[in-house]
This record gives C-alpha cells, structure tokens and sequence, in this order.
C-alpha cells in the first residue's frame, strides 16, 4: 500500500473534493482525531421528522373511557407526518428508526382518589408500555398533568396516536392550555 | 343522557356484578371521530350488552350519575377532614353542636333527590 504524504488535498478544477468511490471505506484509525471548523452535512442525523400539536379547544373527555386526544393545530411538522383531521403522525417513507414521543396532558376538578392516564396507540392498539397514570391526592377539583414520554421502534406507514381517560364520575375536559403531543427521531 | 361507563355499571349491577373496574373488565374507547365512545374490550362474565340492554340501563344510570353529582357536591361543602376535626374539637370543649349543624346543612342543600 501506497503512502501519500500532503499537507493539504485541493480540487484540481472548481471547488468538489470527491475521496473513494461507492462502495470504498474510508477509515480514520484509532488515536487519530478529524475535527470539523466547517458544515458538516449528513453526518448524525438531525432528530427529523419532529412534530408538536397542541388543541384549538378543550376536549371533553367521557368518564371511564379511553379517548383519543384532539390535537388539531400544529406547531411545527417538520415532515408534514402529523394529520391535523385524525390527530395521527405516521412514520414517512424512509424514515424507519426509534421514535421518542413526549406528551402533557391536564385534566380538571380531579377528586382526592380519582386518577387521569395517557397512553400511545401504535396502529389503533393501546402500548401497555406506555401506559402513564396519575392518581390525585388534592381533596376536591384537583388539576393534574401527566407526562409521558415514551420511545418506540418504528417502520415506515406505522401510526400513532394519544389517548387520554379518566375516573372522575362525568366528563372532564382535556385542557388545551396545558396539553400538547409531540414526538420526534432519535438519531442512532 | 349517561355516559356509556354509566349505563354499562348499571347494566352489570342489573345482573349480579356489582362493580366494574374499567382498566380490566371493560376499556371503553372515543376515537374522537364522531362516533362517540363504543366498547373496545369485554372481559365481565356476564354477556355484553346489546344496544338496547344499555338503553334499558339508562333510567338507572341517569340517577346513579345524579346521586354523584350530590355526593361530589357534598364532598366539596363539608370540607377537609382536619377542618370538621377542628369543628368537632371545639363542640366537644364549648359543649355546641357546630359540626352537626354544618353536616345537617350540606344534606339539606344537596338533597339526594
């Protein structure tokens, strides 16, 4: 194998630096350091597709029952992966990978014993591994938020979505201050 | 009109089961597509419910969702526990019957019917 000593590799014509061809792999051995001081693309991923939504209006959630969260106005969409009309995001073409999402959601005039949960539907089917309850301890009309933050293995086409209920004895309403769904790409 | 929870609790009482845990005997869903809340999971011995046994349920369950109205606004009209301690302390060393008093008008202001 060849030795090449430079201290410095310059395109011969314009400005593109192409090193290897498709298929080669370039390596930069142990000990060594490369270090960046430019724009770096494609390298690490960059945490897309990334969704927020939040609700227009609060949401009347029915006692005991098991209700999918009406997050109609977006805040941002990176991918345009999140539906406005079904309050679904799916997984784009290509974009296979594992998905964190992150979700508040507040409920009022909770009484000391009753409780509020939250959970993500992968596909129209309850995750039990994100199931997230919160039980209330105030004496009368408590407010209580749940965070759930929930990762999860994902392919192309797969749907989710966020369910809210609650125990309270007649329906509550899910605040549209306080509650907002959001998820984005890990990069792995 | 009830809710569903309701008219399923009162169905179930109806035929012998007297309590309904909605986390494991039953999971109601709202798709929050129009269509209100169903029945997604079935778990209770006794038969699911056919559309009209959960109208016949209704009656019944419209008074059990009125009987907790009354009870949720009494909760809140007798106040906390340390709060009647107190009202029952100083009854018991003044000799007055403030607590029974209040108690007596937190009924008569949230009748049960």
């Amino acid at each position: 194998m060849a030795t090449l000593f430079v201290d410095k590799l310059d395109p011969q014509s314009g400005t593109a630096l192409e090193i290897g061809s498709s298929g080669d792999t370039i390596t930069i051995p142990s000990g060594a350091t490369i270090t960046n001081s430019g724009t770096a693309n494609n390298f690490g991923g960059d945490n897309t597709p990334m969704f927020k939504a939040s609700m227009s209006g609060n949401q009347s959630i029915a006692n005991e029952t098991f209700v999918k969260g009406a997050f109609n106005t977006e805040i941002f969409d990176t991918n345009s992966a999140y539906d406005t009309s079904n309050y679904r995001f799916t997984v784009p073409s290509g974009k296979d990978g594992k998905y964190c999402f992150v979700s508040l959601t507040a409920i009022d005039n909770l009484d000391s014993g009753e409780a509020q949960s939250s959970a993500y539907y992968i596909n129209g089917s309850i995750d039990n591994l994100s199931y997230n309850t919160q039980w209330v301890s105030k004496g009368t009309n408590g407010f209580g938020v749940v965070n759930n933050v929930f990762i999860k293995t994902l392919a192309a086409g797969n749907y989710v979505e966020l369910f809210v209920s609650h125990n309270e004895g007649a329906s509550q309403n899910l605040s549209a201050t306080y509650s907002s769904f959001s998820g984005y790409k890990l990069i792995t | 009109m009830a809710s569903l929870s309701s008219k399923i609790t009162a169905y179930a009482s109806a035929n012998g089961v007297s309590s309904v845990d909605f986390t494991k005997d039953v999971s109601l869903q709202d798709d929050s597509n129009g269509q209100g809340p169903y029945i997604k999971e079935w778990n209770l011995a006794i038969a699911k419910p056919s559309d009209a046994e959960l109208t016949a349920a209704e009656t019944a369950a419209d008074a059990a969702e009125a009987l907790a109205t009354v009870y949720t606004a009494r909760r809140q009209a007798y106040g906390s526990v340390e709060s009647q301690l107190d009202l029952q302390y100083h009854d018991s060393k003044d000799g007055t019957t403030t607590w029974v008093d209040h108690v007596a008008k937190v009924k008569t202001d949230n009748p049960k019917s």
